[in-house]
């Protein structure tokens, strides 16, 4: 008999992945590329990509990322999906016609997921089938359990009833010819409370074709009784597939371990490295065609008429749509950071004890027994956040870690002075992983030309450091601040737990560009990116390597815990004002990340460190959206000081730096208008200097 | 000196997926197969998916059935795969009854489980059982492929078989391997590093095969 299949579902909006809830909310997990490919890594059974855009709008956010494909819609997605599917891909959403199943077919599907259209229109399953064959015509049910207990199909992404009960609904699609049914609870999607068995064994009894079981798994156990209790021949989920390394395997060696059969774990695939192959001739190409565009002012943004609509802007605090950060939006126009922000504010302080004892119970399960190893290595970069950290590790729950850094050779006075001072303020041991200056200077002028990001070392190296000497030393766990973008944009939610990935590594930390995009420029080669090499999937596996996020366990809250660290150990804040925001306590480990690396981002979608600084203090309540808009205005469009410093390392004139930068605007938030960047904002005027000496016009 | 494989795009097949996997192992350079470059076809793949009829009839339409057979009289290696095996038979009873290429002695007929929890199609990862060392299977070693399908092949001389599975309770033959013909019912190119391996192991022993004089 066939085994068991454990298939992840990815959900396609508008050309990126979401996280679902209630099939409502939807919260940006990235880029559709990046995800799957690492499912491709991580061997998969089969992989179900439903699209549940609204609409033809398309948007992947930023252009700065390698990971991108050619077109703009979600056929081109499937186009590209398929080149690293060696697995049975299935296709849904938007299906109503033949000629749909066609042009998905030979855009690479193998199956295609049809659920409203059939709905509608019965007799559609049986000409599909005809034409196509059962094995390729996949009936999705949304189903809902009533209040009284009866269910029933909901068609239109779950948000219309049709009177169908869905076992008559379910024996009626497999009379048609059916090859399979995709059974999702609407109820259960993103409640991780387990699959719904009642309804899935009341389909799975009623019809003799295979029946994927989906919508509510919430921990790896969930998967177990969908097929033991629900008959499913297949357990499918989506949201949980995001949150952890290695989920998918993890998931299944579960499953396994609990005598169901499906296939073996594999990693370390022979046909596919986890690390992207680039086409050499097409990204030399690139950069040639960015340096030509820098010399002679040729650029894409100056030519375009942004679409007024084509940002947003938050309507609660001052992020925009067009950003650095994967955002979404909900129907009132407010930001998921926003969202999240709420939601954790609403988490009562009882709740955060037991997130704490959760905490506890996986320190005590990690922490070494035997003395062969330090317990934990925490990752730090002798901030606020990494003093906290060492706090809440050392002294609140008594262990003993290893503090590791990566040194890129950009800090502050007082930062440097805040580093070195951890080990004897909290009395731990400290590895600094210190890459050859001349390297770092490479990589700096390299990554800004190729990604308009001098930092690109940093991010890596931050993300890459404290794993390699975790997996080195088999110390089986690492522990990270808060989840950057679930906190700055909502990525994930609260009840996720989200852990430290390769994927988001790769696409959220290095854009898509893995350490050996840089091997045979300026000279570098493999060795000398040692420092940026990730270990093994294998070998994380082998050690069940984790990084947690104690911005999950732990209420979090930056200002509160500068007071408290510089009060209870001395921590030194910046005595004199960074130039593009107006916090003094954050980015003293890397002087261009609040200076130049953060004035890209402003060149890139027009809004800075002062944007993501007022909306952290705006949903936490410490000032208001009027204030935080004064705020940005000010500071937002500073060009900062340290990029003499920076010039001078990198060994570029300001004039090459400008334009170099000027080829990196988004067309959709800027404009040329009489020499000057003009761009469009939905809070009143006011003016700036611009690097070119004219100013940058901002009009409403 | 490198082959020369042309492949056969009955347009019902699921082509970009195997040309895909093609290109993940380094396969050699291709063509599509017409009337004529079959003639000079150091070997013939034949994917397919969908139904015995329409595959017959893109071959007949393609005028591509007596070169194919041909090309088989002359020792010329051809790989049909899930369809494309199917159609190496000599008869199908799939919506009707169909004449297909007759090449390996048997009949394509459908999955008739007994045991009701054997759901068809028969659609998943199936462990194949490796009966002899063969072109896909060298050590006797198999592994776990993806299967879609609703009909299967029955040949009458089961010396042909390499790969068999256990579906409700009898031995179906999923991998065939006799003279200059070859067959897997199942889907390499959609059976991640498994199926991989056997488009690999494949194209790594077709310079050994005998070629066409």
């Amino acid at each position: 008999m066939a085994r068991p299949r454990l298939i992840p579902v990815l959900l396609l909006k508008h050309g990126v992945l979401v996280r679902s809830q209630a099939f409502r909310t939807h919260q940006v997990i990235g880029n559709p590329m990046s995800t799957v490919k690492r499912l491709s890594d991580w061997n998969v059974d089969e992989l179900i990509l439903l699209d549940i855009s609204a609409g033809d709008f398309h948007d992947l956010r930023r252009d700065d990322i390698q990971q991108r494909y050619q077109g703009t819609g979600a056929l081109d997605v499937l186009r590209e999906v398929s080149k690293v599917c060696f697995m049975p891909l299935t296709f849904g959403g938007r299906i109503s016609t033949l000629e749909d199943i066609q042009q998905r077919l030979a855009a690479g599907a193998d199956k295609v997921v049809v659920n409203t259209a059939a709905v509608e229109n019965p007799q559609f399953i049986r000409a599909a089938s005809n034409r196509y064959g059962a094995q390729c015509v996949v009936v999705s049910i949304d189903a809902l359990r009533r209040n009284d207990g009866r269910y029933e199909v909901y068609a239109g992404s779950g948000k219309r009833p049709t009177g169908l009960d869905p076992v008559s609904w379910a024996q009626e699609a497999a009379q048609l010819g059916a090859g399979e049914i995709f059974l999702n609870s609407v109820d259960r999607d993103g409640a991780a409370t387990g699959y719904d068995i009642d309804l899935v064994r009341s389909i799975t009894k009623a019809v003799n074709i295979p029946v994927i079981a989906c919508g509510g798994v919430g921990c790896y156990n969930d998967f177990i009784p969908g097929i033991t209790e629900g008959g499913a021949s297949a357990v499918a989920a989506a949201n949980i597939f995001h949150f952890f390394e290695h989920s998918y395997p993890r998931a299944k060696q579960i499953c396994i371990d609990a005598g169901l059969p499906m296939r073996p774990v594999q990693l370390d695939s022979p046909w596919q490295r986890r690390e992207p192959t680039y086409d050499r001739i097409l990204e030399d190409s690139r950069i040639d065609e960015r340096l030509r565009r820098a010399a002679t002012m040729d650029y894409v943004a100056a030519a375009s008429r942004p679409d007024q609509n084509a940002i947003r802007w938050c309507t609660r605090c001052v992020y925009p749509s067009i950003s650095a950060a994967p955002m979404e939006f909900d129907e009132q126009g407010v930001c998921m950071g926003c969202r999240m922000a709420e939601t954790k504010a609403g988490i009562p302080s009882d709740e955060w004890k037991q997130r704490k004892e959760l905490l506890r119970d996986i320190l005590e399960k990690y922490r070494c027994k035997d003395g062969s190893r330090h317990d934990v290595v925490i990752a730090v970069s002798g901030g606020k956040d990494s003093w906290f950290q060492t706090h809440v590790i050392k002294e609140e729950f008594g262990l003993n870690p290893l503090l590791v850094t990566y040194d890129g050779n950009n800090w502050t006075d007082v930062g440097w002075r805040n580093l070195v001072r951890m080990r004897e303020t909290f009395g731990c041991d400290h590895v600094l992983v210190r890459p050859s200056v001349k390297t770092i200077t490479k990589l700096n002028r390299l990554a800004f030309v190729i990604m308009g990001d001098m930092n690109w070392h940093a991010h890596v190296g931050i993300t890459t450091a404290p794993v390699q000497v975790a997996a080195e030393k088999k110390i089986p766990l690492v522990i990270w601040g808060e989840h950057g973008y679930l906190d700055l944009s909502g990525q994930f939610s609260m009840y996720d737990f989200p852990e430290m990935s390769y994927r988001d590594r790769l696409e959220h930390f290095a854009r898509g560009y893995e350490w050996n995009y840089f091997v045979g420029r300026e000279g570098l080669t493999s060795q000398d990116m040692s420092i940026w090499k990730y270990p093994s999937d294998q070998k994380i596996f082998d050690i069940d390597l984790r990084g947690l996020y104690l911005g999950n366990y732990v209420f979090w809250e930056a200002n509160q815990h500068s007071k408290m660290i510089i009060e209870q150990y001395g921590f030194e804040i910046s005595d004199v004002a960074f130039d593009r925001t107006y916090r003094r306590m954050s980015n003293l480990d890397d002087m261009h990340e609040n200076g130049v690396h953060d004035y890209l981002k402003y060149i890139k979608f027009g809004y800075g460190r002062c944007t993501d600084h007022a909306c952290k203090d705006v949903r936490a309540g410490l000032m208001s959206r009027e204030y935080a808009i004064e705020l940005v205005r000010k500071m937002d469009h500073v060009k900062p000081s340290d990029l003499k410093r920076w010039l001078a390392y990198a060994g570029m004139t300001e004039d090459e730096f400008d334009r170099i930068a000027d080829t990196f605007r988004d067309p959709r938030v800027w404009r040329m208008s009489k020499n000057n960047w003009v761009k469009d904002e939905p809070w009143p005027a006011a003016n700036g200097p611009n690097h070119n000496g004219s100013h940058d016009q901002v009009s409403t | 000196m490198s082959s020369h494989i042309v492949i056969v795009d009955l347009e019902i097949s699921n082509l970009a997926s195997v040309l895909q996997a093609l290109r993940q192992i380094g396969a050699p350079p291709h063509a599509f197969a017409t009337a004529q470059n079959i003639e000079f076809a150091d070997a013939i793949l034949l994917p397919g998916v969908g139904a015995f009829g329409d595959g017959m009839g893109s071959l007949r339409q393609k005028q591509l059935i007596d070169p194919i057979k041909r090309a088989a009289g002359r020792g010329t290696p051809i790989f049909g795969i899930c369809l494309g095996m199917q159609l190496l038979a000599e008869h199908s009873e799939e919506f009707g009854s169909h004449e297909g290429l007759g090449l390996i002695k048997g009949e394509v007929v459908r999955l008739r489980p007994s045991e009701p929890e054997f759901r068809v199609p028969n659609i998943g990862w199936c462990d194949v059982e490796a009966v002899r060392p063969s072109v896909f299977f060298p050590n006797s070693a198999a592994g776990c492929y993806y299967h879609v399908h609703s009909y299967h092949l029955v040949p009458k001389d089961r010396a042909v078989a390499v790969g068999i599975i256990d579906y409700a309770g009898s031995q179906h033959v999923v991998a065939l391997d006799t003279g200059n013909l070859f067959g897997v019912q199942f889907h390499p190119e959609k059976s991640q590093d498994d199926g991989l391996r056997v488009l690999a192991n494949f194209f790594a022993a077709l310079p050994h095969m005998q070629r066409p004089s």
